[in-house]
């Protein structure tokens, strides 16, 4: 009868170690998603360094290289400050967006330093951009749900 | 998936210790003020957990200075995460789920 009644105990006791994990878990999922403008700036951050090919000028690409790495040490800065932790996208996510930069990137590059059609990294950047922009919403909307689904 | 085999831990079981291996398995850093914010313990009480943790190679603590403060983060070592997800697997078999 002893024994019964501890593995009782036992069983609630880990039930709700159980219940309070995925509580911190909810909680946490409630302060991790960035705001929409931590989108945005990213989309706009990568279209400004892109398009900075477009002016065929090294010193215009460097500048915009140093400003595309203040900008995103900024970004990282402001989304720690904000909710207290860092999170890095893995998997699925980069191997979509590695995909999308060879695809997009490439042919840009080819036609700017090859055939002088420089307006086409201008192009890239902006696709390349809006694409940041979206998938950085969805993976986040993607990882509020897997902490809320469950251990 | 591999399925984890359940192994219970003396060092993660304490509850605060198992709150915060929870929320650092979640996440790849968080701040030692954001942990102790959720677990709901004090600065002093938080840093005993940790010093535990961090002795049995479940837990690394990195200070830096950001904009002239020194900020305190908490990462989930792989030995740490592997432990964790034992412990959990040991509970979720404690309790038929």
């Amino acid at each position: 009868m002893k024994e019964r009644d501890e593995s009782l105990a036992d069983r609630d006791a880990a039930a709700a170690q159980l219940a309070a994990l995925q509580a911190d878990r909810e909680a946490l999922a409630d302060r991790v998603l960035q705001p929409w403008w931590y989108d945005v700036l990213l989309g706009l951050l990568l279209f400004g360094f892109l398009a900075s090919y477009a002016f065929d000028s090294l010193w215009v690409t460097f500048s915009a290289l140093v400003l595309f790495g203040a900008g995103l040490g900024a970004l990282v800065g402001v989304y720690r400050r904000l909710t207290g932790v860092w999170v890095s996208a893995g998997g699925r996510v980069m191997w979509v967006w590695s995909g999308l930069v060879v695809l997009v990137l490439v042919p840009a590059l080819v036609l700017s330093q090859g055939f002088d059609q420089h307006w086409t990294t201008a192009v890239a950047g902006a696709v390349l951009g809006v694409a940041v922009a979206l998938l950085s919403r969805r993976w986040g909307r993607a990882y509020v749900a897997e902490l809320r689904e469950g251990l | 998936m591999t399925a984890v085999a359940p192994r219970f831990d003396a060092v993660i079981h304490p509850p605060p210790r198992l709150q915060v291996c929870g929320l650092l398995a979640a996440v790849d850093t968080m701040d030692f003020a954001a942990v102790r914010d959720t677990v709901g313990v004090s600065d002093s009480v938080l840093s005993k957990h940790v010093k535990q943790l961090e002795e049995a190679g479940y837990v690394r603590v990195h200070k830096a200075t950001r904009a002239s403060r020194l900020r305190t983060s908490l990462a989930l070592t792989n030995e740490g995460r592997a432990a964790f997800d034992a412990h959990v697997a040991d509970l979720r078999r404690i309790t038929g789920g």
